[in-house]
């Protein structure tokens, strides 16, 4: 019997010359991506983490067994009941965003299982798709089982088969990232910029911020995960090697389009969940100081250990860590009823925490929550439709999300007419990644444009009940109603009359 | 005929879509935004239409604006840009 050592180079490496076809018919540039370089020129390709089936099923076993006895102790309603309300909102929000997309990911992985250049990054592929059904197994598993302690869970499965705004919008990324993307982009995209860089915000800070707020089952399906995220992330380093040498320029662009995809996405579902929906008492750091600390300065050293640049867009991003996700926190709060979790407002507390770690926006933040807040003075608690928005809000032909991006005096929406279309964007860094490859994005409609096709309602409650598929049980409200201890309301004559409210929706 | 726009009130977070009669007036642009975004800005006096890069008069009709659908206006006070 020969030991692992002696076998295992020949096992991950297995390959051979083709003689009934020839090499560019078995990978298609198409399907395995450019720069199409001929087979030897990834002979050597090597993953630093090298594994066997038996290795890889007999310790993926064990992380089973230690996650789902976790489940059995910790995922029950009386453990969540335990948790503040927002963070318990903030699961909501992962719940739903996070399963399907893992699943899309075995698809993807799948795809460089079978069309990767080298026989050793198809085996680690081959694991990587493995590793993405136990993603999307443990989420769905796990809060699937909260739905009849709250129905809101049961976006969990639900959420990317709507048209929700936000699933529209997640969507649009996934399928591109994960369904789209050749073995190649998807290297670079998922293993390199989101695996390597971004997911470090969800494994170590919000794992972090979880064991701080009590939520053991949350801290230990999220270390659960990132230990095979920390494995199969490996394949991205050593695809972007081979392609730096070879294509530096498409390397750089593709690491300057997934870096902007990726904050984006992150900004919503981390930023939200650091420094909203984490108890004030329980954060640790600004979501800006983790992207500083874990992803910007790895990012940076990443990009000159290759000779790459920092994106050309290095500026307006610095900026948008200052603004974006408070943006769209504050635009999401006055459309919750677009979303299924529930928002909260931050106190004065809350306040003086932002200022404090964000002391360049802030200012330009506060007077938008103190006009909330004002409203809300006005209204009963539990009245949210008195403190909505009842217009249809405007979308990015890009990326799909709500135009919150630049500063509240200055907003970065920018438009372009094409083909005699005419198309707006959230931020310059959007508008230039639909024209650097307009035949891919040309297609999709965001949800102004269905409106006004009338394949989407345009009254705000219609949208919410008949499009985006939520209803009274489950649309987000204000987490504690509009009942803040720290808010005076108006005496009764003073407040917002019923009939100005049902006007307004 | 309905113009849609993307109006952009200074002071808010988010652009938002707005109908407007190519009829109207450039001042109902100004109305109707405030009003739309007034969950999160209060309305105040003294703001004016901007687009591309030209403040308009609020008298001019939004046809005579130049104004076409989906294109982006902006709405600012005295000091705008």
């Amino acid at each position: 019997m020969l030991e692992r050592d002696e076998w295992l180079g020949l096992a991950r490496k297995l390959d051979w010359d083709f003689s009934y076809v020839s090499e560019s018919e078995a990978f298609p540039e198409q399907t395995s991506g450019k720069p199409w370089l001929p087979g030897e020129a990834w002979r050597n390709w090597e993953e630093p983490f090298k594994t066997t089936y038996h290795d890889y099923v007999t310790c993926q076993a064990e992380k089973d067994a230690a996650v789902y006895s976790i489940k059995e102790t910790f995922a029950r309603p009386r453990n969540l009941e335990r948790l503040p309300k927002t963070w318990v909102n903030g699961l909501k929000l992962h719940a739903a965003t996070l399963p399907l997309a893992e699943f899309a990911a075995v698809v993807g992985n799948l795809r460089a299982a079978r069309f990767g250049r080298a026989a050793a990054w198809r085996t680690a592929a081959a694991f990587a798709a493995l590793d993405e059904f136990r993603h999307t197994e443990i989420p769905l598993q796990i809060f699937s089982g909260l739905v009849p302690w709250d129905q809101q869970f049961d976006w969990t499965h639900k959420f990317y088969h709507t048209k929700d705004w936000v699933a529209v919008a997640a969507r649009h990324m996934v399928d591109e990232l994960l369904l789209l993307a050749d073995p190649i982009e998807l290297a670079i995209a998922t293993n390199f910029v989101f695996e390597t860089g971004f997911t470090n915000l969800q494994f170590i800070g919000l794992s972090a911020l979880a064991n701080e707020t009590g939520d053991h089952m949350f801290e230990a399906m999220i270390k659960s995960i990132q230990t095979d995220e920390a494995r199969h992330a490996q394949i991205g380093p050593a695809v972007l090697a081979e392609v730096v040498k070879h294509d530096k320029a498409y390397a750089q662009y593709l690491l300057d389009k997934w870096f902007w995809r990726s904050w984006l996405l992150f900004a919503v579902v981390t930023g939200f969940s650091m420094d909203y929906l984490t108890p004030v008492e329980h954060r640790t750091q600004s979501f800006k100081e983790f992207m500083n600390e874990w992803v910007v300065e790895q990012y940076l050293e990443s990009l000159a250990r290759y000779g790459l640049k920092r994106p050309w867009y290095w500026e307006s991003f610095l900026e948008a860590l200052d603004y974006y996700h408070h943006m769209i926190y504050a635009s999401a709060y006055t459309y919750r009823a677009t979303v299924w979790f529930d928002l909260a407002m931050p106190g004065p507390e809350e306040h003086a925490w932002l200022a404090a770690k964000y002391p360049r926006s802030w200012p330009e933040i506060a007077p938008i929550w103190r006009r909330i807040e004002e409203r809300w003075t006005e209204c009963d608690p539990g009245l949210d439709f008195g403190v909505h928005g009842t217009a249809i809000v405007g979308f990015c032909d890009l990326c799909q999300l709500v135009l919150c991006n630049g500063t509240p005096n200055r907003n970065a929406a920018t438009t372009l007419t094409r083909d005699g279309q005419k198309l707006i964007f959230c931020s310059e860094p959007c508008r230039w990644l639909f024209e650097s490859e307009p035949e891919r994005y040309g297609g999709h409609k965001d949800i102004v444009k269905r409106v006004l096709a009338g394949e989407a309602p345009g009254n705000v409650l219609e949208l919410i009940t008949k499009y985006f598929g939520l209803d009274y049980a489950t649309w987000g409200r204000d987490v504690n109603r509009g009942d803040y201890p720290w808010l005076v309301r108006k005496s009764p004559g003073q407040r917002r009359g019923d009939d100005a409210i049902s006007r307004e929706t | 005929m309905l113009v849609p726009v993307y109006g952009f009130l200074e002071g808010d977070v988010i652009g938002l879509l707005l109908l407007v009669k190519d009829q109207d007036r450039v001042a109902t642009l100004v109305t109707k935004l405030q009003e739309s975004a007034s969950v999160r800005v209060a309305p105040r006096p003294g703001m004016s239409v901007v687009h591309r890069g030209k403040h308009l008069d609020p008298a001019l009709r939004i046809a005579e604006a130049g104004i076409e659908a989906l294109d982006r206006i902006d709405v600012r006070g005295p000091d705008g840009f």
